[in-house]
């Protein structure tokens, strides 16, 4: 009577062993566990503006290696500084006291980390010594705002003049779009609309009147800011005596760059052997 | 619900009677986990029973969940540029929602169904009758023991199935495939957490599923109709209605868990 029922008990105790070994590997190998090192560490201590996304526990690099772990993140009371504390590997002790921290972002959408750079100072940081010189963070908004250099629509107090300008394609450009001159926005685009007997599309600028001595042969031409950013009017000024005034008409224009006529034109200009084919792109951009 | 055909309004009444009678049930299992503390050996007998003997089925499973999952990752992820996510992607899913749910189902059609026919059977020939007037608690000795090892076993199981996925994932990914060995790790340790998806994820989904496989195989053999068609009707039922629960408490446990 004991003897099958011993049996069972063995292969019961197998099966629960197997379970939990099954268990303790997936706690150990396959998860955020691994990458703890609990190594010996000593403390630094480093001051941000801003840390941004930072999370505990988020990986200190140098050079892009490894070498610890953030431990806690607070805010100084009373002041507007995080205070992160970081556990460092004791292997890596001689870090010069002028290092610099900073606030980085694995690739474009990753997770935040700290990256130290080294200084030139002999005298190393002490354990639970502080990093005097911090960078914060980035701000995404803040970088593409200096990027696409968007500061805003430029205030119109002293008024606008209106110009026109004729394009056969304007992409994506739509009213209250920036018009920039340089890269700083002079004005607005008004409207946008077809004209029923040109088949183009004419494009009204509403421009600040401050900015009253742009030649007249300037051109104006619809660009993107950046990659994937919207789209704007830039004027490139030209080398006329004579002013846009109001209800003027620019004659220079220059399309909207579609992506694809891009890509095209690139692929097939690259491409060795091919004759050029910059002909055929512009009459396929004209027809678009 | 058994007896009669039910109308249209009684289908309504009839499964909230079972769910009714199957909750009083649960709270009668309960009470009877102290008694059955002298049933331990039934108890083992019956983890080696539903949990070790669907260790083959569970095995093979995972490791051809993991394989799948993976090939059809790749493709897509390819698209992308992204195959050194796969391993993480394979993780990530497996031990949210395929392992838990697929083993509770593997589960409820391997062991649940041999529970109900089991109980069922004893019912149909007068065996737990027979109990009650040699004045054995069937509760304490049939169900309780039952009842407590796929508890216990669910979650052993699940943690087999999910080592298995990933290795069957990384048997294709990277033996196959050709996904860097270090990423395909790294990326992985990177993502998953203990707490949210080994312990919520693995642990507490398998651990609600295990009860509720079980107290349905087991309320199923008790409320059996003493008849050979009464047997084949509740283990019938008994796969339908674990299945249902299944993946109703799935999305319940997840908007919680989450």
């Amino acid at each position: 009577m004991s003897q099958p029922r011993s049996s069972y008990a063995l292969g019961t105790g197998l099966f629960i062993v197997l379970g939990f070994a099954a268990l303790a590997y997936l706690a150990t190998q396959t998860s955020s566990i691994a990458n703890v090192h609990q190594g010996d560490t000593y403390a630094l201590e480093a001051r941000f503006a801003n840390i941004g996304q930072l999370k505990e526990r988020a990986p200190v690099k140098i050079a892009g290696v490894r070498i610890g772990q953030v431990q806690s993140i607070a805010l100084i009371p009373g002041s507007d500084v995080a205070d992160v504390k970081l556990a460092i590997d004791r292997k890596y002790q001689d870090i010069p006291r002028d290092s610099v921290a900073a606030v980085f972002t694995s690739g474009l959408l990753g997770d935040q980390y700290i990256g130290i750079e080294y200084g030139t100072a002999k005298q190393a940081l002490e354990p639970g010594g502080t990093i005097a010189l911090t960078k914060p963070a980035q701000q995404l908004e803040e970088m593409l705002g200096k990027f696409f250099g968007a500061g805003g629509v430029a205030d119109n107090l002293g008024g606008t003049y209106t110009v026109s300008a004729s394009f056969t394609n304007v992409g994506a450009l739509s009213p209250g779009a920036p018009v920039k001159m340089a890269g700083v926005p002079i004005g607005v685009v008004q409207s946008v609309r077809v004209d029923p007997l040109k088949l183009d599309a004419k494009v009204i600028l509403a421009i600040d009147k401050r900015y009253d001595h742009i030649p007249d042969d300037s051109a104006a031409a619809v660009f993107t800011s950046g990659l994937i950013g919207t789209q704007y009017v830039a004027i490139q000024p030209g080398g006329s005596p004579d002013m846009l005034v109001q209800g003027d008409e620019m004659i220079l224009t220059q399309s909207a760059m579609q992506l694809e006529d891009l890509i095209g034109k690139f692929l097939v200009n690259g491409a060795p052997g091919e004759k050029p084919a910059t002909g055929a792109g512009k009459t396929g951009s004209r027809q678009h | 619900m058994s007896r009669q055909r039910p109308a249209s309004s009684g289908l309504v009444a009839g499964t909230l009677t079972q769910i009714g009678a199957c909750g009083l049930f649960l709270l009668t299992l309960l009470a009877g986990i102290p008694r059955s503390g002298r049933y331990l050996r039934e108890t083992i007998r019956q983890i080696w029973f539903v949990g070790a003997m669907s260790l083959t089925i569970i095995m093979v499973c995972g490791l051809f969940v993991g394989m799948v999952l993976m090939l059809q990752l790749y493709h897509v992820l390819s698209i992308f540029g992204g195959t050194s996510a796969g391993g993480m992607v394979v993780a990530l899913s497996v031990y949210r929602e395929l392992g838990p749910v697929v083993t509770a189902l593997l589960f409820a059609g391997r062991a649940g169904t041999s529970i109900t026919a089991e109980i069922g059977l004893m019912r149909a020939t007068d065996q737990i009758a027979a109990m009650e007037m040699m004045a054995v608690d069937p509760i304490a000795y049939v169900a309780t023991p039952r009842f407590l090892a796929g508890v216990i076993a669910m979650p052993l199981l699940c943690c087999v199935f999910c080592g298995l996925a990933i290795f069957g994932g990384h048997l294709v990914g990277v033996t196959w495939l050709g996904i860097d060995n270090g990423t395909f790790w790294s990326n992985m340790t990177a993502q998953v957490d203990l707490r949210t998806d080994i312990v919520n994820g693995v642990l507490l989904k398998s651990l609600a599923f295990g009860a509720v496989v079980t107290l349905i195989a087991v309320y199923q053999g008790f409320a059996t109709a003493a008849t050979s068609e009464g047997v084949a009707r509740a283990t019938t039922r008994t796969v339908v209605a674990s299945s249902i629960a299944i993946l109703a408490l799935d999305f319940v446990l997840t908007a919680f868990l989450m």
